[in-house]
């Protein structure tokens, strides 16, 4: 097979990085991932530690219900050390979708967006951005890459050690594929006509209660019936009033496998969370207009859209939680949703 | 028909009727039993000091021994440490030292201190065992000693003095979901219940957000130890430095969440001491930067 001239500069050009910067040996046989077996002054040993849905509460306690909660495969652990610096720990999260890796590296936007290819980096308040795909911050590189949710974190953070982590996260992610973020993701609008804007940096991908919880608490319990075939988005809108004090309230998408399923859910998370509204949701009703109602802490709002639920919580009015639903709504038809 | 238990939400929260709610459809008629429990006064020690771990986390073990002496005597309102230990523990006493052992491990340096003190306190070296692990483990053991590290839990909120014992249950992935505000039961399984003499909180580099797994944006030094003899109370001030270092970080309010039952819980359901911080007398000593109460 020829390469062409451009390929081959390429890949010349991805080992000589990793080779002058990382300072590494070459040898690199840690599998799919090729790790370098030195970074600087770390080393690690030939093989990572495998861990799988089976052995990962041993490895991290209840922490791996974090990873569960996702479509998790299986995780490679790097332990890389060195005689005086720290060590630096690179974890990597083989999932079973990109979907599944974008929602780990989505439940915290916070850190320093760091690119990989050379472009510039760029925080955009409007969309994510293909550069939003690696945050570091305080020693740790979290990225998200293909199918794979990497976290490398230096024991110490020295200028040496941020090199070293960021050679690292760039080998992890060169040569994969870079794909688009969740659909559901690019379904809410970034603003509604009543002045309303999408808090972008606070937007989370997820398919479980557990991961729900740990963003906006809703119950100990399933009240949603979320599990691994459920997708879910959930994001604030925050309306800047004339007194510069903002409101907020929470957004929360979720797509079920088909309508039946989300009108199950909606009907489980009526009853447990309105247990003293009177209770009348079927197909028809629930997909007529939203139903709202006001609780303690503002209105809430959620219509049924075909397979999927939408909910509006804390909302200071009604008429703004039912334009952020319309509106809401509005998009998903014109993406080809809600039925 | 039989009446569906009431599932508690966040709507509880708002409303200030977790007890209610969570008494009804987790523990019963049990929630009240906490409410008539004596309402004394449980105290809570901080003694901090600057030099006790650098920026590069390097410990100081002779600052540590000095930190501890101090928490041992303010505890116990003993004249030195020697006195401060057995007026908790027995001389013959088989005593289990029960530290995080992973992800923000309690540090290495700190279990050694605390072995260290009970030995020069006159305890035999082969009646001080490391207790954290299984059920067996306290089965073995007279007295415990609680050595957690502080740290918020994604599961839980905090993940600190009630979590510690986690593994004491046996079935450690059951308190992970909606068992997850039951983990005072596990002080209460008739071979540790009673057992536990001292709780001392590694509070050296402390994780406020996204625990157990570490991120340093969420840690920082703190330096400090923060100890009683009541674990809910001990509990339930870690649970404020941890909420106010919240705040600080976004500068607006960032509750934990999940909320974290379990702590009022323990109170309220399971007696083991109290949540109530009009009920907790917080004493500090040495280092005040940032003391975040």
């Amino acid at each position: 097979m020829k390469l062409s001239l451009k390929t081959t500069f390429f890949l010349l050009a991805i080992a000589m990085t990793i080779l002058i910067h990382g300072g590494a040996t070459g040898k690199m046989n840690a599998g799919k991932l090729n790790l370098p077996k030195t970074v600087g002054v770390w080393n690690r040993p030939d093989a990572p530690r495998l861990i799988n849905s089976k052995n990962i509460f041993k490895y991290m306690n209840g922490a791996g219900e974090l990873y569960l909660g996702y479509r998790f495969r299986h995780l490679e652990v790097f332990d890389y050390t060195s005689a005086d610096q720290g060590n630096i720990l690179v974890e990597v999260y083989f999932m079973e979708s990109p979907d599944d890796a974008f929602g780990l590296l989505s439940l915290d936007w916070g850190g320093e967006p760091v690119t990989f290819d050379g472009s510039a980096v760029t925080k955009s308040s409007q969309s994510f951005t293909a550069s939003t795909r690696a945050l570091y911050g305080g020693g740790l590189l979290r990225l998200w890459s293909d199918d794979m949710y990497a976290r490398i974190m230096a024991e110490r953070e020295t200028p040496a050690s941020k090199e070293a982590v960021l050679v690292l996260g760039k080998t992890i992610a060169t040569n994969t594929q870079h794909p688009s973020e969740p659909g559901l993701t690019k379904i809410l609008p970034l603003e509604i006509d009543t002045g309303w804007k999408l808090r972008v940096d606070r937007l989370s991908f997820f398919r479980s209660h557990l991961v729900l919880n740990s963003i906006f608490y809703l119950s100990h319990e399933n009240i949603l019936d979320l599990d691994l075939s459920a997708e879910a988005v959930i994001a604030p809108y925050e309306h800047i009033s004339g007194s510069g004090d903002p409101k907020r309230i929470q957004f929360l998408l979720v797509k079920y496998e088909n309508p039946e399923r989300a009108l199950q859910a909606l009907n489980r998370f009526h009853e447990a969370y309105l247990p003293e509204y009177k209770k009348e949701i079927t197909a028809d009703t629930a997909a007529d207009s939203p139903r709202l109602f006001k609780l303690e802490d503002g209105w809430l709002a959620y219509k049924l859209l075909g397979k999927y639920i939408a909910i509006v919580f804390e909302c200071p009015d009604p008429e703004s939680a039912r334009a952020i639903l319309q509106k809401n709504e509005s998009n998903l038809l014109k993406k080809g949703g809600g039925s | 028909m039989k009446d569906k238990m009431p599932v508690l939400t966040r709507r509880d929260f708002i409303r200030g009727t977790i007890g209610v709610t969570l008494g009804a459809s987790v523990f019963g008629l049990q929630w009240p039993r906490g409410e008539a429990r004596a309402a004394g006064t449980s105290l809570v020690i901080i003694v901090r000091d600057k030099n006790a771990m650098d920026s590069t986390k390097d410990v100081d073990i002779a600052v540590l021994e000095k930190m501890l002496a101090e928490t041992l005597t303010r505890v116990t309102g003993q004249k030195n440490t020697k006195d401060a230990w057995l007026s908790l523990v027995k001389p013959n006493d088989v005593i289990g030292l029960v530290p995080t052992d992973h992800l923000n491990p309690t540090h290495d340096e700190v279990v050694e201190v605390v072995k260290n003190s009970l030995i020069d306190a006159g305890i035999p070296k082969d009646k001080i065992r490391d207790a954290q692990g299984g059920p067996r483990n306290p089965k073995k053991c007279d007295a415990l000693i609680a050595i957690p590290g502080l740290k918020a839990h994604w599961l839980t909120g905090i993940g600190t003095v009630l979590k510690n014992y986690i593994m004491y249950s046996g079935s450690p992935s059951s308190y992970h979901k909606s068992n997850s505000s039951k983990l005072g039961e596990i002080w209460n399984l008739p071979f540790v219940k009673g057992k536990t003499k001292l709780v001392l909180v590694d509070s050296l580099y402390p994780l406020c957000d996204k625990g157990p797994q570490p991120d340093p944006r969420y840690q920082w030094n703190y330096n400090g130890f923060i100890a009683g003899t009541d674990p809910v109370a001990v509990e339930t001030v870690c649970l404020k430095i941890i909420t106010e270092k919240r705040k600080a970080i976004r500068g607006e309010t960032w509750p934990l969440s999940p909320p974290p039952i379990c702590v009022e819980a323990a109170d309220k359901a399971y007696g083991l001491g109290t949540s109530r911080m009009e009920q907790i007398q917080i004493i500090n000593y040495g280092w005040e930067h940032e003391l975040l109460l």
